[in-house]
């Protein structure tokens, strides 16, 4: 196979054939350069969707309250239902399989001052396992912990765009921010990948807020995120649990569907997965039809070009070739076509796509590109695609009956 | 060297069968020059098919260099017809867009002969048709009588032990023929055994025996004295 004598007589016979060595292989180029394209933009159809979601993890859980619509219990409809943070402990405790991290959200509004310059901030107060729920991504100094929780520190994590509101050219850590007229110490700034408002935000210690407002156990969302390894089933098993414990728990009927909403980011986030994969399975399955008129070209100008060569194998046949060396001859020339030919459409459809892909950012659509595993996947492809444009031409080279060639009379 | 016995050969021709051999008899001993003839159809390019293994007998016994021929895959046939064989054609049947030397190397390549030594015994027996010089050109480059003269080298190269020249001049004008004839005798010379199969007179005359087909039979088969070819060119 790596005989440098095949090798030359490879490169010969393209040589001298170079406008249909062209022509075949842009068929099987174009076709991969297609697939490849078509891949790229499922891919970038489902990061758009995905960026859309992907503010926060996407095995995440939100337990909220509402307002029952049914009695139940001894209760009447109407009531309000409110969280505390026994019902964060609680679910921790009954679920620690479950359970990867927890943290409960209590919103309030804050109006926030530094020297001359004030704003009116959202604020959310939570526990440190909320950074990872949200993906909130501290690009300076650092997230609040649980020593901060403990101590009810009035420390804060500003978004980005509040630190440019307040701050301006300022390096806003280690300074006090007046929240409602309380100093909180700035220890980190954050970026959301969410949006500017997400960014228009100030994440404090729960426990700190919870003793300014008159020492409330209250907490408005439990925001949780369950064991990564579970499935879409597995997911929505566990989620339904939480409901039914939870329910029970603050005595809603099992029927009642706004006196609490657990929230699975995997439902919404299933109907996506299954709708982009479908979207990918269409687009295979079109690539590889093309891919295969590509493959039809190439059999079918290796057949033209033994019958072209039929005398000449006859002669190779006469001097001693042994049909396997005409199969090999034969099968190496069509790979040979197919992966280069393939190959530069693939490097071409890569090359399309770095310089074009990032340039692309619209929210369904989103840095269209192909991963290392569809380069290799799509070469093997082409490898076996020429074996198999190759082999039937190659039979029939075999069975050339030299007697027939050379009948030259 | 070569012995057949009562070889029968037909083919089909639709619904009725052509039989071309019927019943051949023939001995070449090691060294023989000896020219096969026969009008057209007489089943000489048959016999030298057969000869040649590049088409199998219906019946018949055909040994060569005491190696018996039957029932040969195509690879084993392949195998024989590298080691015991060198061909000669009509049309030179050189491969086009390879050099004279990659062409007479091409049968040590089926040999498994390492690179650099086919290439020196190319060039060696290129030598000895005296187109050295030609080695780098292509068939295209080169006269009808250089393009046998490279054939006959390829022939050769394999060092086979029976030549087969299909009508080796009948592409060629008279001068070159003769040169072509000269060459051959000279292979002969060395004590190569080589066939013939030719239909001009003046060509089978320099060879060492005559043996005529005629409608599938040998009709014929004389020694003569050899006319040198040399003295013509």
């Amino acid at each position: 196979m790596f005989d440098r004598d095949i090798w030359q007589e490879i490169f010969n016979t393209l040589k001298k054939n170079k406008l249909r060595t062209f022509l075949t292989g842009f068929s099987v180029g174009w076709a991969i350069f297609i697939l490849v394209m078509l891949l790229a933009s499922v891919n970038g159809m489902q990061n758009g969707f995905v960026g859309q979601f992907n503010d926060d993890a996407t095995n995440t859980i939100f337990v909220r309250p509402g307002t029952t619509a049914k009695a139940y219990a001894g209760f009447e409809a109407g009531r309000r239902v409110q969280l505390k943070n026994e019902d964060l402990d609680y679910i921790a405790k009954s679920f620690p399989k479950d359970v990867e991290y927890i943290s409960a959200r209590y919103y309030a509004n804050a109006t926030a001052r530094y020297k001359s310059e004030t704003g009116s901030y959202p604020v959310q107060a939570v526990h440190p396992d909320h950074q990872i729920i949200e993906k909130t991504l501290v690009i300076d100094g650092r997230y609040f912990n649980e020593a901060d929780v403990i101590n009810k520190a009035k420390v804060a994590v500003i978004g980005r765009k509040v630190a440019e509101d307040l701050f301006k050219d300022e390096d806003p850590l280690g300074k006090f921010v007046e929240m409602n007229n309380l100093p909180f110490k700035v220890i980190g700034i954050f970026t959301d990948e969410g949006d500017d408002n997400a960014e228009r935000r100030v994440y404090a210690p729960i426990t700190t807020y919870q003793r300014i407002y008159g020492n409330t156990n209250n907490i408005n969302v439990i925001a949780l995120t369950y064991n990564p390894t579970y499935d879409l089933s597995k997911a929505l098993a566990f989620s339904g649990r939480l409901e039914e414990l939870m329910k029970r728990r603050h005595k809603i009927s099992p029927e009642d569907q706004s006196g609490l909403f657990v929230w699975n980011y995997a439902e919404a986030f299933d109907d996506i997965s299954s709708f982009t994969a479908v979207l990918k399975a269409i687009g295979i399955g079109v690539g590889f039809l093309i891919l295969i008129a590509g493959i039809v070209g190439i059999g079918n100008i290796m057949v033209f070009t033994i019958k072209e060569r039929t005398k000449e194998i006859g002669v190779r046949k006469a001097l001693g070739a042994r049909p396997r060396q005409i199969i090999n001859l034969v099968l190496l020339e069509s790979i040979f076509i197919t992966a280069l030919s393939g190959f530069i459409g693939l490097m071409f459809a890569w090359t399309v796509l770095s310089l074009v892909g990032p340039a692309i950012e619209t929210p369904a659509f989103s840095n269209p590109s192909v991963s290392g595993g569809t380069v290799v996947t799509a070469t093997i492809i082409l490898i076996i695609a020429g074996v198999l444009a190759g082999l039937i031409p190659a039979i029939k080279a075999s069975s050339v009956k030299p007697i027939v060639a050379l009948r030259d009379k | 060297m070569i012995e057949i016995k009562d070889l029968h050969k037909s083919y089909k021709m639709g619904s009725n069968s052509l039989h071309v051999l019927k019943g051949i008899n023939f001995t070449a001993e090691a060294g023989e020059l000896v020219a096969i003839m026969g009008s057209s159809g007489s089943g000489k390019s048959t016999l030298l098919n057969i000869l040649g293994i590049l088409d199998g007998a219906d019946s018949g016994e055909y040994t060569l260099d005491g190696v018996p021929i039957e029932d040969l895959t195509e690879t084993k046939a392949a195998q024989y017809r590298n080691k015991f064989l060198g061909f000669v054609f009509q049309s030179f049947n050189l491969i086009n867009y390879k050099s004279a030397l990659e062409n007479v190397a091409l049968p040590l390549y089926y040999q498994k002969v390492g690179r650099k030594e086919r290439q020196e015994k190319a060039l060696n027996y290129l030598d000895k048709v005296g187109l050295k010089e030609w080695a780098s050109h292509l068939p295209s480059e080169l006269s009808g009588g250089q393009k046998q003269r490279v054939a006959i080298a390829r022939a050769m190269a394999a060092e086979p032990k029976v030549l087969l020249a299909d009508e080796p001049t009948g592409a060629l004008d008279s001068t070159t023929s003769y040169e072509v004839m000269a060459l051959i005798q000279k292979i002969n010379d060395e004590g190569n055994t080589i066939l013939v199969v030719t239909h001009e007179e003046d060509i089978a005359h320099m060879c060492k025996r005559i043996v005529h087909l005629k409608d599938g039979v040998i009709v014929e088969d004389k020694k003569v004295k050899q006319v040198r070819a040399e003295q013509y060119v």
